[in-house]
C-alpha cells in the first residue's frame, strides 16, 4: 500500500471519487493491503502517478470495505483494475477473457503508462471499449469461472 | 559612323544621319516641338500665345509659392529655365522664358537644332525671341510693376479701415451693454417706493419704458454682435469667471481628476469594483479550457455533480451480462434483491433452528 495514493473507504467516497473527477481517467484499484502481487501493483502504480497527474486520477480500494461494489463489479480475482472517464466505465480488450478490468500486476512502469494514454486518447475520441497497448505475453493469465459452475 | 545618342527619341543610333529622316524620328520631333511651343505660349491648344501676349502686356501678380517656380527645360540649350522671374514678393509671368529666349546664345543653339534634326523651319520664329522685343519687355514690366505695387498698397489700406470700424462697433456695444445693466437697478428702486407719489410712478413709468427700450435695443445690438461676430465666423459665449474654482493657469485641480459629486447618489450599487469576482473569473477559464477538448469525448454531458443517492451505481458492463450497459445496473439490482431475500429466508429459518436448539438445551438443562 503506498503511502500516496489516496484510499477509498467506503461505497460514497468512490461514489465521489467517480462522479467528481473531470476530464481525467480514475483508475480504482481492488485488492488488500497484504496481497503481494498487490503491493507490486501499488508501487508501480504510485510511482507512475505524478507523471500522469494531468491524465489520470488513481485510488485505492480494499474489497472488504465496499463488497457492494466488489459484487457489482464481479472482483474476483485480486489486485483487479477498473477504469473510468467522466463518470462512464472504460472496457480494454487486453487479450484476456475479461474486458472490463485488468486483472493482474502490470510487468513494468511503462506499460501501466501506454494503457493509461490509450484509455484517455480513446476516451477523448468517444470510444468507451479500446485495444490494450501492452504486450500480450506480459498480462497476467486467469481463468474465469462462472461463479455456479 | 560612330554611336550618336539622339535626344529626341532617347536612344543611341549607329546609322548616322539617316536616323534624323525617319518616320520615328520626325513625328517624336513634331510632338516634341508642340509641347515645347505650347510651354512657352503657356497653355492648352485652344489659347494661343500668352506668351507673346504678354510680351507686349507684361502681367504680373502677386507671388504664389505653388505655382510660379516651374521650370521648363529648352531642347535647345539642353538647359533648365524658369518659367517666371519672381522676387518672392511679386513675379513676372513667362519673365524667365522670355529672357532666355532673347539671349544670342540660345539663337544659335536653335538654329542648330533645327539644322541637325531637319525640323520645320515655320515653327523656328515661335521658339525665339529677338532682344529689342527683352528690352521692350522689360520697359514695361518696371511700368507694371510700379503699378502694381500701388495697388497692393491701396487694399492693404482699405483692409484697415475695415478692420478698425469693426473695432468700434464693437467698443460701442460693449458699451451699450454695461449701461443696461445699471437700468434694473434703476427701475428696482422705484418699484418698492411706487405707491408713494405720483410723480415717481410717472418716473418709473418713464424710466420702465425707457427701461424696455433699452432692453429691445439690447437685444437687436445683442443680435448686431452675434451678426458681427458670426460674420468673423465665432461666436462669442460669456465672460467665463474662473476665480471661485481655479484655471488652467492659477494651477489648479483639472475636473477630470477632481472626485465627481454624483458618485455617492446615483452609483449605490456598483461600488468601486467592476468586472466579476474572482471566482466567476476561475469558473470562465476552466470553461474555456473545457471549449477546447473534443465534444463527442466519453461523458462529454456528464455533471459531475450532480448529487446521486447511497444506491447509485455506475454504469458498468458486468461481466456476465449480455445486452447494454444499462441492463446490467438493473439485472444487478435486481439480483441484489433476490439474495436478499434469499438471506430473509436463512435468516428466519437459522434463527428458528437457532430458538429450538436453545430451547432443547434450556430444557435438556
Amino acid at each position: 500500500m503506498s503511502l500516496f495514493l489516496p484510499k477509498l473507504t467506503c461505497k460514497k467516497d468512490i461514489d465521489e471519487a467517480i462522479k467528481g473527477v473531470a476530464e481525467k481517467v480514475v483508475v480504482l484499484r481492488f485488492g488488500s493491503d497484504d496481497d503481494s502481487v498487490c503491493l507490486q501493483l501499488d508501487e508501480i502504480l504510485s510511482k507512475t502517478a505524478h507523471d500522469l497527474s494531468n491524465m489520470a486520477s488513481i485510488y485505492i480500494v480494499d474489497v472488504d470495505k465496499a463488497p457492494i461494489y466488489t459484487r457489482y463489479f464481479d472482483i474476483s480475482y485480486i489486485p483487479s483494475t477498473v477504469f473510468f472517464f467522466n463518470g462512464q466505465h472504460m472496457k480494454v480488450d487486453y487479450g484476456s477473457p475479461d474486458h472490463t478490468k485488468f486483472v493482474g500486476s502490470f510487468k513494468t512502469k511503462q506499460d501501466f503508462i501506454d494503457l493509461i494514454e490509450v484509455i484517455y486518447r480513446g476516451a477523448m475520441r468517444g470510444k468507451m471499449i479500446v485495444q490494450s497497448p501492452i504486450d500480450p505475453k506480459n498480462i497476467p493469465k486467469y481463468d474465469l469461472l462462472y461463479h455456479d459452475i | 559612323m560612330g554611336a550618336h545618342y539622339c535626344a529626341i527619341c532617347k536612344q543611341t543610333t549607329f546609322s548616322g544621319k539617316k536616323h534624323v529622316f525617319g518616320k520615328s524620328h520626325q513625328s517624336r520631333l513634331r510632338v516634341v516641338l508642340l509641347k515645347f511651343t505650347e510651354k512657352i505660349c503657356g497653355c492648352s491648344v485652344s489659347q494661343v500665345k500668352e506668351a507673346r501676349r504678354t510680351l507686349k502686356k507684361p502681367q504680373v501678380e502677386k507671388f504664389d509659392c505653388t505655382q510660379h517656380k516651374q521650370k521648363i527645360w529648352c531642347y535647345c540649350c539642353e538647359v533648365e529655365i524658369e518659367r517666371n522671374v519672381t522676387d518672392d514678393n511679386m513675379t513676372v509671368l513667362y519673365g524667365g522664358v522670355i529672357e532666355h529666349m532673347a539671349t544670342p546664345e540660345h539663337k544659335n543653339k536653335t538654329h542648330k537644332f533645327w539644322w541637325d534634326n531637319k525640323a520645320d523651319p515655320k515653327l523656328k520664329d515661335k521658339v525665339l525671341f529677338t532682344a529689342e522685343e527683352a528690352e521692350r519687355f522689360k520697359a514695361e514690366v518696371s511700368e507694371v510693376l510700379e503699378t502694381f505695387v500701388e495697388k497692393e498698397d491701396e487694399y492693404i489700406k482699405q483692409e484697415a479701415k475695415f478692420i478698425r470700424a469693426q473695432e468700434k462697433h464693437r467698443q460701442e456695444v460693449m458699451q451699450t451693454l454695461l449701461e443696461r445693466k445699471e437700468e434694473p437697478e434703476l427701475s428696482n428702486g422705484p418699484n418698492s417706493s411706487r405707491l408713494s407719489a405720483e410723480v415717481p410712478v410717472s418716473s418709473q413709468l418713464q424710466s420702465r419704458g425707457w427701461g424696455q427700450q433699452m432692453g429691445n435695443a439690447f437685444a437687436d445690438s445683442m443680435s448686431e454682435v452675434t451678426q458681427t461676430a458670426a460674420g468673423q465666423g465665432l461666436t462669442f459665449i460669456g465672460y467665463q469667471d474662473s476665480s471661485t474654482s481655479g484655471n488652467v493657469h492659477t494651477g489648479a485641480v483639472p475636473p477630470w481628476l477632481q472626485d465627481d459629486p454624483l458618485e455617492g447618489t446615483s452609483g449605490a450599487a456598483p461600488q468601486k469594483e467592476i468586472g466579476p469576482s474572482l471566482q466567476d473569473f476561475l469558473k470562465q477559464k476552466e470553461q474555456e479550457k473545457l471549449k477546447k477538448l473534443p465534444p463527442n469525448r466519453v461523458g462529454a454531458n456528464f455533471d459531475h455533480s450532480s448529487h446521486t443517492d447511497a444506491n447509485w451505481l455506475p454504469s458498468f458492463g458486468r461481466v456476465w451480462n449480455s445486452g447494454r450497459r444499462w441492463q446490467s445496473r438493473h439485472q444487478f439490482r435486481q439480483e441484489e434483491r433476490q439474495k436478499r431475500k434469499q438471506k430473509k429466508q436463512h435468516g428466519t429459518e437459522s434463527s428458528k433452528k437457532a430458538k429450538m436448539t436453545e430451547q432443547l438445551s434450556s430444557s435438556g438443562v
